[in-house]
């Protein structure tokens, strides 16, 4: 791996002049970037010389800091307000141009001196030639704004000829060798050789073409400007962190909600929450009805289970568990058809009058969960031990493919609404939130419509992951959830759209939560759409309904969005409470790796929602101390997958941190 | 850190031979990649195109080697390939399709300094002889328009400078920043000129 220098420390001589008429002196080191991240520290050269130069030319040191990628002025400059200089009467900042300007901005009282100069990625000063990409790999660009790789045979001529010559050989090569001599003697190949051999072999007939001359003024400074203020006022729309995935929603936004064939068996799992596992209430054999509670658990924590279909149970038997891939008893179901409903399924009488304890009790009995994704039991939620004073309903939908929410929202709005009135009397909130990404005009729209004076529409500017609820809460509230907290410390209770249509059609109806709407979509799927599915329904019924061939080798299938979804290995599974969608992707060119070295490029930390330093897991986890990640506040971290995403060196960041919870979680137990 | 512009339709249209294999390089898409322009090209140009290929960072060697092996078949039934990257991108793959064509669709803009993820500090222009402390901290190279090192140039009014009315005047910035920290008596000092040779 290349090592990209990026500042050198001054002459001993500078750096006396500079500090002359100052003996005490604080030190900012930045820790550098696109460097082999084997020092958990800084550990650069410079930072064990400086100390001793100082000392030796009796100069105070009175601390240092070292931070990472000094220049990411969100992090940092936070931090640095918050250091005490006392005793220092200068701070030196070790670092590339870029954390000095920030450490001279943030640090107002104290003069800030460069103790390090920063040097050109260029070979030479006549082209702006630098090792660009972020692979750190040996390749130049010149980034002349005019490609002439086209013409050339894929060999830039800028780069690769010590002349930069653009109309061919200049006939000092001799033997493919060129004439210029680098600093150590050295010769390099004949670029012009190389292309013009390179050409031979592609036939191309382009050899004789005219070509452009460079054009000096074609980067323009105020072009590249603007493109970058555009790109960055997006960025940082909204929250620090996140990214705009492809949405790939189109295929799928305009289909509205249709039922799915009703399965002829359904495995109804008996842990479709987070909690406690419930026990069956039914035998093999037992005749069971729809809507009939067929699983059912004593503990707080859990929500029961209902049969979507009537019919015969086969069995009680393990199967699969798509979220969480393990196998759990479920109750097996051969349907008869009839959907004869159970004496249980009616709406509740009296809406008006019932007691929020009753409206609990409805919610409990009626199995409803968090529809997100998390499947966190409802009932819990509305039985908040602090008070809570605000009810914030998540309608932002950010994974890419999934358009379930928008669509219930669209069809949906009044059940919806009603569904949020009931939960805002049991909480007693004195304001509800309902949050949608502007890039669903319609759902907007929709609820704007129904909404009534207590309750306010808010649109987002679209952003993963704007869904996840601390950032949500950060957004429309303005919140700060502290790590290991939850949205209720800071008085706010989220729920899903789809969870408040639920709760209507618990209290108004009286189904219990036995269907959902997900969303099917993806490669080589011949019928996508939002689909109402009864739950227990077989993954292997969606993939012969609605895809053209089953997942090859190229595809693979998920449960969920393709950011958060969980990859299903196996088909022998079924639709649970908390699946939002099933969708399949075309497997990555390059598939995340835990084994592969982290180059410090610093795009997780600039994607992080949480603002944490994921490059710390790769770390750790590379030097087989996966424990120690809770130093770096691994538990704060909510799985979005973001680091993962953007991640230049592949690493399967996701699944780093999934171990380490799980490791510092029983580490804590024992 | 680059910024990657997309080429002209008619450019690109005039050496495009179908069927092409396109690669889109998306791994920069939060910096500054063209990707909505990339489709509409894409979409609009109607060219034959044997598949189209959405992955990041091919720029790394080892990523762009796994990415030829796997579409081989694809590759060898395209008469281009094209490559929708910045030109380390497109240099990593033609190095290794050799007797294949491979077109750039983008041209790649240099920005000073690259850092990171974010382009939004563009104050650097890695000069070799960092001028910041005795310019408290405000580069002269970059926030004057002129990279003026001995001081202003007498053209700012009320703190803008001449050459563009959106931009402060950089030694007006110096001077109060250096009034803050008391240390206008640097001004009086003798300036380094900058050396070039410093670049090499």
């Amino acid at each position: 791996m290349l090592d990209y220098t990026k500042y050198r420390l001054k002459p001993d001589q500078e750096i006396l002049d500079i500090l002359k008429d100052k003996t005490s002196i604080f030190l900012v080191s930045c820790k550098k970037c696109f460097r082999e991240f084997t020092h958990e520290d800084g550990e650069t050269e410079e930072c064990y010389i400086l100390p001793k130069f100082l000392k030796d030319n009796n100069k105070k040191f009175t601390g240092c800091v070292d931070l990472d990628f000094l220049c990411n002025s969100h992090h940092n400059a936070k931090i640095l307000k918050d250091i005490d200089f006392k005793g220092a009467e200068a701070v030196g900042v070790l670092s590339c141009g870029l954390g000095i300007a920030l450490a001279a901005q943030t640090i107002e009282k104290l003069p800030v001196y460069a103790i390090a100069d920063t040097i050109p990625q260029a070979n030479n000063n006549t082209c702006e030639t630098a090792y660009h990409g972020i692979a750190l790999t040996a390749q130049k660009c010149a980034a002349c704004a005019q490609c002439y790789l086209n013409v050339t045979g894929g060999i830039c001529p800028i780069v690769d000829c010590s002349k930069s010559l653009l109309n061919g050989q200049c006939g000092g090569a001799k033997n493919g060798k060129c004439e210029v001599k680098g600093k150590d003697n050295s010769t390099k190949d004949c670029a012009w050789e190389k292309i013009y051999n390179r050409l031979s072999v592609q036939k191309s007939p382009d050899n004789n073409t005219a070509i452009n001359i460079r054009n000096y003024a074609k980067p323009a400074v105020e072009f590249i400007n603007k493109l970058s203020n555009a790109n960055l006022e997006k960025r940082n729309q909204g929250f620090y962190g996140g990214l705009h995935p492809f949405e790939n929603k189109d295929t799928t936004n305009e289909k509205p909600i249709s039922s799915f064939p009703e399965p002829e068996t359904v495995s109804i799992l008996l842990s479709q929450h987070t909690g406690a596992i419930c026990e069956p209430l039914v035998k093999s054999g037992d005749t069971v009805q729809f809507g009939q509670k067929i699983g059912d658990s004593n503990s707080f924590i859990s929500a029961p289970v209902h049969s979507s279909v009537s019919g015969k149970v086969i069995s009680i038997e393990e199967a699969l568990h798509p979220a969480i891939q393990k196998k759990v008893k479920a109750v097996i179901i051969k349907n008869d058809f009839k959907n004869t409903q159970h004496e249980s399924v009616k709406p509740a009488v009296n809406i008006e009058a019932l007691s929020k304890e009753e409206l609990v009790n409805i919610i409990r009995e009626k199995g409803i969960v968090g529809l997100g994704g998390a499947m966190f039991p409802t009932h819990v939620k509305l039985k908040p031990p602090k008070p809570v004073d605000t009810l914030l309903i998540n309608g932002c939908e950010c994974e890419p493919y999934l358009t379930a929410d928008n669509r219930v929202m669209i069809e949906h709005a009044r059940e919806v609404i009603s569904g949020i009135q009931i939960l805002e009397k049991i909480l007693g909130t004195k304001q509800t939130l309902i949050a949608i990404e502007d890039n669903k005009p319609q759902a907007v729209e929709a609820m704007k419509t129904q909404t009534g004076s207590s309750i306010t529409v808010s649109t987002l500017p679209s952003k993963y992951p704007q869904g996840a609820e601390k950032v949500l809460i950060k957004k429309t509230l303005g919140r700060d959830v502290p790590a290991g907290k939850i949205p209720l410390d800071v008085g706010v209770v989220v729920t899903n759209v789809s969870t408040a249509l639920s709760v209507y059609d618990a209290v108004y109806k009286g189904t219990p939560l036995i269907e959902r709407i997900i969303t099917i979509s993806g490669k080589n799927c011949s019928k996508p759409g939002n689909y109402k599915v009864k739950l227990g329904t077989p993954l292997q019924n969606i993939l012969k309904h609605c895809f053209d061939k089953p997942a090859d080798t190229n595809t693979e299938i998920k449960m969920g969005g393709p950011m958060m979804g969980i990859l299903q290995p196996s088909i022998e599974t079924s639709i649970i409470k908390g699946t939002t969608g099933i969708i399949t992707v075309d497997k990555k060119v390059v598939e995340p790796d835990t084994q592969r070295s982290c180059i410090k490029c610093g795009r997780c930390v600039d994607a992080c929602p949480m603002e944490l330093y994921p490059l710390f897991y790769a770390y750790c986890s590379s030097k087989n101390k996966l424990e120690d990640n809770e130093k770096y506040d691994v538990a704060a971290c909510i799985e979005c997958g973001s680091c993962e995403n953007i991640c230049s060196s592949k690493i399967a960041l996701t699944s780093i941190i999934k171990q380490s919870k799980r490791i510092i979680a029983s580490k804590k137990v024992s | 850190m680059l910024v990657t512009q997309l080429k002209s339709k008619e450019e690109l249209l005039t050496i495009i031979k179908k069927p092409a294999f396109v690669i889109k390089c998306t791994g920069c898409k939060e910096v500054l990649f063209p990707v909505t322009e990339i489709d509409e090209f894409l979409k609009t140009a109607e060219i034959t195109v044997s598949d189209i290929i959405s992955t990041d960072y091919i720029c790394n060697t080892d990523f762009a080697l796994k990415l030829s092996e796997k579409y081989k078949s694809e590759i060898s039934n395209s008469l281009n390939i094209i490559v929708f990257s910045c030109g380390i991108g497109v240099q990593s793959i033609s190095a290794l399709l050799e007797n294949k064509k491979v077109i750039s669709g983008c041209d790649t803009l240099y920005i000073n300094g690259f850092q990171g993820l974010n382009t939004r500090e563009n104050n650097c222009r890695q000069c070799g002889q960092c001028y910041l402390s005795e310019t408290g901290g405000i580069c002269p190279i970059t926030a004057c328009s002129k990279s003026l090192l001995n001081g202003q140039c007498g053209g700012a009014k009320n703190g803008k400078c001449e050459v563009s009315k959106e931009m402060e005047c950089g030694w007006e910035r110096i001077y109060k920043r250096l009034e803050l920290i008391k240390e206008t008596q640097k001004l009086t000092g003798d300036i380094k000129v900058r050396d070039y040779l410093k670049l090499l």
